[in-house]
C-alpha cells in the first residue's frame, strides 16, 4: 500500500528498559520516559479513582494541568505525565 | 534568597523562547522559565532522554533550532521550573519557583508571560474513561516520548489538529480507527483563502488527509463522538452526524484522542491585573494586550497563544516583537521589527481557530448525566440545578458546587460551565467571565511551598483585642 | 426605570449581615431589596475560613457569638455546618501563659472553654505535633462552609420573596424621602437604606458625605486537595496565627489572619507569597503529615474594622433613614444574629441585645 506518511517506528532508538512498580505490579519502561508513556505502552491506563465516586481515571491532558494522572512517589502526589521512569521506581495509586 | 534579572520570561515555547532570545541579544539579562525539561513549549516540545534517536519532523527541527539558539545565547534557562506565584514587589516582579523539590524566588524588573494554551474538550458520556486523552495531550506523548495512545485509536475534534494527530499516529506505526470531525468540507473550503498565505502548512495538511484516505481510514466530516464506551479503559466510541437525528455508528478502539480547540491560558495575566475580553475567534477570553505584547500593567508583557490562539508561526513572530518592545522600553536601542509577518501568520492562525469556535450541535452532545467537572465528578444536571436556583456566574457555580475547586482549578470545566450558564440565562458568553483565578498557578506540595521554617522566627502579632 | 412605589428599605451589600437583616425586616412586614456589586455572599461572607470558634471571640461579644453559633447550627447542612469542637494550641511557655489568661476571661464570659491535658489532646488529634505545651478546648466550636453563603442566602431571599440584584453596584445615593440609588440596573428608590457592604462601607458612606473610619485587613486562606483523615477538630493557635480544619471531603483549610495585599477600593486583594509561606509552615509544624498535601488555592478576603474593633450597628450619623451594619469582629459567626438585631431595630422594636452606635467615639474602648 502506498503511504504518503512514512512509518518511522522502526527507526526510533530508545534508552534501556528498566523495571518499576505501579500499585504493586511490575512494569517495564525506558529510562527517562514519563510514567504515562510507559504505562500507556503497557496498556495500563487507569491510574486512579476519581475522588468523589471512585470511577477509573487516567492521563488526560498529558501536560501537567488536569491532574487526572496523579500518583504517589516517595509519599508525594505527583503527575505521572511529568515524572520520569527510573530503575526500581515505586509508584503507588492515590487512595 | 532571590536572584534578580532584567527580564523573566515564563514559558519557553515559540513565543517565550524568541522573546528571550531577542531581549538577550539586546544586552539584557534574561531568565527563561519553563515547567518542561527542555524548551520548546507544546508545539515544539522536546524529546525525553528515553529517545536516543528518531527521524526528524518539522516540529522537532523548529524546536531543535530554538533550543540550540537558546543554548548559544546568554539567556539563563530554568527548566523543570514551576512558577506557582507571581507578585509585584515594589519595582520588581517576584516569582515563586518550584524546582528540584524546593521553592525559591526569582526577581525581575520586567515580566513576559508566554503561557500558551490548553485544550477544550466538550464533555460527552464516557469522556472520563482511561484511554481518552486530549488531541494536544496526544501531541505531547508523540513529541516527548514517541509513544502511541493505544493500538487502535479514534481521533476526533476540530481544526487541523485532528488530522495532525491522526497522521502522527500513522507515522509512529499506529492504527487510526476513524477520524471524526465536526468541521465540514465546506468549512475547510471557506478557510482556504486565509490559508493561502501559508502554502507550506496548507500542503502538509493536504498530505495528511490524502494519506488517511489512501489508507482507507474513515473520515467522518460534520460528525462528533457522542459517547465513549469502556470501564477501566476504552473499548469503543459512537460517532454521530451533527444536527441530525442520527443513531450514529460505532467504532471499536482502545484509545480516543479528542479536542475542540485551544484556549489561551490567561490566569497569570488576570492575577496580575490585566483586563480580559471575549473574542471567540481567538479562543474565548483573551487578555487586553498590544500586538507587541505591551499591557497597561507596568513592566508586564504578554506574548504568543496566551494572548489569543494564532498558532506557532505567529507566536514565534510575536515573541520577536515582544522581546524587541521590552528591550526598547528598558532603554536599549533596538530595531522594532515590522508587524506585517506576524499579521500574515496570525491571519492563518485565526482561520484555524475559527474552525474550533463553539457550536451548539457539539455542546448538545453533553447529556444530563455527563460529567462536566472531572475533579469533582459533577454532572451537567448538577450544574444546571445550581443555575436554576440562582447561580448566574461561574464563580457562583464554583462556590455552590465546587466546580473549579478541585486540583485542575477549573481549567477543564469552566468553558463548558460558562456555556451552560449562557444557554440557561440567555446572556451572551461575553458576559459570563471565567471564575476568579487563584494562586498557586499549579498545585504545590505544602512542605515545598512552606520551605525552611524556624518557629522562633514567627512574627508574633500584637494580641487581638480581648 | 424607576419603580412606582419605593421599597421600605434598600440594603446595600448582600453578605450575611445584609441578607439576615433583609429577612428580618421582611418578616416584620417591610418591603426590602438587596443590592450587591458582585454576587451575593462573595465578599468576606463567602471567602473567610468558616471558623465558628468561641475561643477567638471578643469577651464583650461572647453573648452575641453564642447566639450566632446557635443560628449556624440551625442552618445546618445547607451551610456545611459541623460542630467538631476546637483546640487552641500553645507551643511555648509564653504562649501558654497568654492562652491561659485569655481563655479564662472568655470562659467567664460564657464560652464553655476548658484547658486540656496533653494525653487527651493526643487521643483526640493523634496527627498533631508533640510540641504542644498547652491547649484549650471548646466543644461548641466548629465550622461552616463559607463558599455556601451566597447560595444559602439566595435561596432564603427567594423563599421570602425578597428581590435581590447581583452585579448591581450603587454609584450614587440621593438623600431624601425616598432615597434614590443609582445603579447600572437603574434607579432604586427606598424609604430607608442599610449600608452593609463590609470592607466597602467607607466608600459607600462617602456617597452620603459620611466618613466612617473603616479599615480593612486582608486575610489569607489556603486549601489543600483531599487528604486522608488528619484532624477532626478546628485547630487554632494562641497567637491567632493559625486556624485549621479538615472538611468532610478531606480538604484542609488553613488560615490565621496572615495579610495579603490590596485595598477594597482597588478591587480584590491579592495573596502575598511571603505571608502564605509561613502560614503553611506553621500548619505543617502543627500537623507534620500536612507536608505532603498539595496546596490548591490561596485567596484573600477583606475583614473590615473600626479603631475600637467593635461593630457598627445602628443609625448612620447625620443621615435620617440610613443605617449601617458591619465591622463585626467575628462577623461570620455573629452576622446572622446581629442582622436580626439590626432588623428589629429598623422595625422599631427593641432588639434582644444592644446594638453598637456608629456615632460613638472610636478611640474609647466602650461599645
Amino acid at each position: 500500500m502506498i503511504r504518503l506518511v512514512p512509518n518511522h517506528a522502526p527507526a526510533i532508538r530508545r534508552s534501556e528498559k528498566v523495571h518499576f512498580t505501579f500499585d504493586g505490579q511490575s512494569y517495564e519502561g525506558h529510562v527517562g520516559e514519563s510514567l504515562v508513556s510507559a504505562l500507556t505502552r503497557a496498556g495500563h491506563l487507569s491510574l486512579r479513582g476519581a475522588p468523589v465516586d471512585g470511577a477509573p481515571r487516567g492521563a488526560f491532558c498529558c501536560m501537567g494541568l488536569c491532574q487526572e494522572c496523579a500518583v504517589i512517589v516517595d509519599g508525594q502526589v505527583v503527575e505521572a505525565c511529568r515524572t520520569d521512569v527510573s530503575a526500581d521506581l515505586v509508584v503507588e495509586r492515590v487512595r | 534568597m532571590s536572584t534578580h534579572h532584567d527580564i523573566a520570561v515564563i514559558g519557553a515555547g515559540p513565543a517565550g523562547g524568541n522573546a528571550a532570545l531577542v531581549a538577550a541579544r539586546a544586552g539584557l539579562d534574561v531568565v527563561l522559565l519553563d515547567e518542561q525539561p527542555v524548551p520548546g513549549g507544546q508545539v515544539w516540545r522536546g524529546k525525553s532522554p528515553s529517545i536516543h534517536s528518531a527521524p526528524q519532523t518539522p516540529e522537532s527541527q523548529s524546536g531543535d533550532a530554538l533550543r540550540q539558539a537558546l543554548t548559544e545565547s546568554a539567556v539563563e534557562q530554568l527548566t523543570d521550573a514551576r512558577v506557582w506565584d507571581i507578585r509585584r514587589q515594589d519595582d520588581r516582579w517576584a516569582l515563586q519557583v518550584l524546582r528540584n523539590g524546593e521553592s525559591h524566588e526569582v526577581a525581575a524588573s520586567a515580566l513576559i508571560l508566554a503561557t500558551g494554551a490548553r485544550e477544550y474538550v466538550q464533555p460527552v458520556p464516557g469522556w472520563t474513561t482511561p484511554g481518552v486523552i486530549g488531541l494536544a495531550g496526544a501531541t505531547a506523548l508523540f513529541k516527548q516520548s514517541l509513544t502511541l495512545p493505544g493500538t487502535r485509536t479514534v481521533v476526533s475534534g476540530t481544526g487541523p489538529l485532528v488530522f495532525y494527530v491522526a497522521s502522527e499516529i500513522r507515522r509512529l506505526g499506529g492504527e487510526v480507527a476513524a477520524v471524526v470531525t465536526p468541521n465540514t468540507r465546506g468549512e475547510w473550503a471557506r478557510a482556504l483563502p486565509a490559508m493561502a498565505g501559508q502554502p507550506r502548512l496548507l500542503g502538509r495538511g493536504a498530505l495528511w488527509v490524502a494519506d488517511l484516505m489512501l489508507a482507507r481510514v474513515p473520515i467522518l466530516w460534520g460528525h462528533a463522538i457522542s459517547e465513549v464506551f469502556g470501564g477501566n479503559s476504552v473499548t469503543g466510541v459512537r460517532a454521530r452526524r451533527l444536527g441530525e437525528n442520527d443513531p450514529g455508528q460505532e467504532f471499536s478502539a482502545d484509545s480516543v484522542c479528542v479536542g475542540h480547540g485551544l484556549i489561551p491560558q490567561i490566569e497569570a495575566a488576570q492575577m496580575l491585573g490585566v483586563h480580559i475580553l471575549h473574542d471567540p475567534a481567538l479562543g474565548g477570553w483573551v487578555p487586553e494586550v498590544q500586538p507587541d505584547g505591551a499591557t497597561r500593567v507596568d513592566g508586564l508583557y504578554l506574548t504568543g497563544d496566551g494572548c489569543g490562539i494564532r498558532g506557532a508561526t505567529a507566536a514565534a513572530l510575536q515573541g520577536v516583537l515582544t522581546g524587541a518592545r521590552v528591550a526598547r522600553d528598558m532603554g536599549k536601542s533596538t530595531h522594532m521589527p515590522s508587524l506585517r509577518p506576524w499579521r500574515r501568520a496570525a491571519k492563518f492562525g485565526r482561520a484555524m481557530t475559527a474552525l474550533s469556535q463553539p457550536r451548539a450541535s457539539v455542546a448538545a452532545l453533553t447529556t444530563d448525566e455527563t460529567i462536566v467537572c472531572r475533579c469533582e465528578s459533577l454532572r451537567r444536571a448538577d450544574i444546571l440545578a445550581e443555575i436554576a436556583i440562582g447561580a448566574q456566574s461561574t464563580n457562583a457555580v464554583k462556590s455552590g458546587r465546587r466546580a473549579g475547586m478541585g486540583p485542575c482549578g477549573g481549567k477543564y470545566c469552566q468553558t463548558a460551565i460558562a456555556a451552560l450558564i449562557a444557554a440557561q440565562t440567555g446572556k451572551p458568553l461575553s458576559e459570563i467571565a471565567p471564575p476568579t483565578p487563584r494562586p498557586p498557578l499549579r498545585p504545590v506540595p505544602l512542605s515545598q511551598a512552606a520551605g525552611d521554617f524556624d518557629y522562633d522566627d514567627l512574627p508574633i502579632p500584637k494580641p487581638a483585642p480581648l | 426605570m424607576t419603580q412606582a412605589i419605593p421599597y421600605d428599605i434598600a440594603i446595600i451589600g448582600g453578605g450575611i449581615m445584609g441578607c439576615a437583616t433583609a429577612l428580618r425586616v421582611a418578616e416584620g412586614g417591610m418591603t426590602a431589596i438587596v443590592l450587591d456589586q458582585g454576587d451575593l455572599g462573595q465578599g468576606a461572607s463567602g471567602v473567610n475560613a468558616g471558623t465558628l470558634s468561641l475561643q477567638i471571640k471578643r469577651v464583650k461579644l461572647m453573648p452575641y457569638a453564642l447566639r450566632g453559633h446557635h443560628l449556624w447550627e440551625q442552618m445546618g447542612d445547607a451551610v456545611g455546618f459541623a460542630k467538631t469542637g476546637g483546640f487552641t494550641l500553645a507551643f511555648t511557655p509564653r504562649e501558654a501563659d497568654m492562652l491561659h489568661e485569655r481563655q479564662t476571661l472568655k470562659a467567664e464570659a460564657g464560652a464553655p472553654i476548658e484547658f486540656v491535658a496533653n494525653n487527651r489532646l493526643r487521643d483526640a488529634e493523634p496527627h498533631l505535633t508533640h510540641k504542644v505545651q498547652a491547649a484549650s478546648f471548646c466543644a461548641e466550636d466548629g465550622y461552616a462552609n463559607s463558599s455556601l453563603t451566597g447560595r444559602y442566602y439566595r435561596g432564603r431571599l427567594q423563599d421570602a420573596n425578597i428581590p435581590y440584584r447581583e452585579g448591581c453596584k450603587v454609584t450614587a445615593i440621593k438623600e431624601g424621602a425616598p432615597f434614590e440609588l443609582s445603579t447600572p440596573q437603574g434607579t432604586i428608590r427606598a424609604t430607608r437604606i442599610l449600608l452593609a457592604a463590609g470592607a466597602w462601607l467607607k466608600p459607600l458612606a462617602a456617597l452620603l458625605n459620611v466618613d466612617l473610619p473603616v479599615n480593612a485587613r486582608v486575610n489569607t486562606v489556603s486549601v489543600t486537595e483531599r487528604m486522608p483523615p488528619l484532624i477532626r477538630s478546628v485547630i487554632g493557635h494562641a497567637t491567632g496565627l493559625l486556624t485549621m480544619k479538615q472538611k468532610a471531603n478531606g480538604t484542609v483549610l488553613i488560615g490565621g489572619g496572615w495579610q495579603g495585599r490590596g485595598t477594597p477600593q482597588e478591587g480584590r486583594g491579592t495573596v502575598d507569597a511571603h505571608t502564605v509561606r509561613p502560614n503553611l509552615a506553621l500548619a505543617q509544624y502543627a500537623v507534620p503529615a500536612l507536608g505532603s498535601a498539595r496546596v490548591l488555592r490561596s485567596w484573600t478576603g477583606f475583614e473590615a474594622n473600626v479603631p475600637d474593633f467593635y461593630p457598627l450597628a445602628g443609625p448612620l450619623p447625620g443621615v435620617p433613614g440610613a443605617f449601617v451594619l458591619g465591622c463585626v469582629r467575628g462577623g461570620y459567626t455573629i452576622g446572622p444574629y446581629i442582622g436580626q438585631l439590626m432588623g428589629d431595630s429598623i422595625l422599631g422594636r427593641e432588639p434582644e441585645m444592644p446594638l453598637f452606635d456608629p456615632g460613638r467615639d472610636f478611640e474609647k474602648d466602650t461599645a
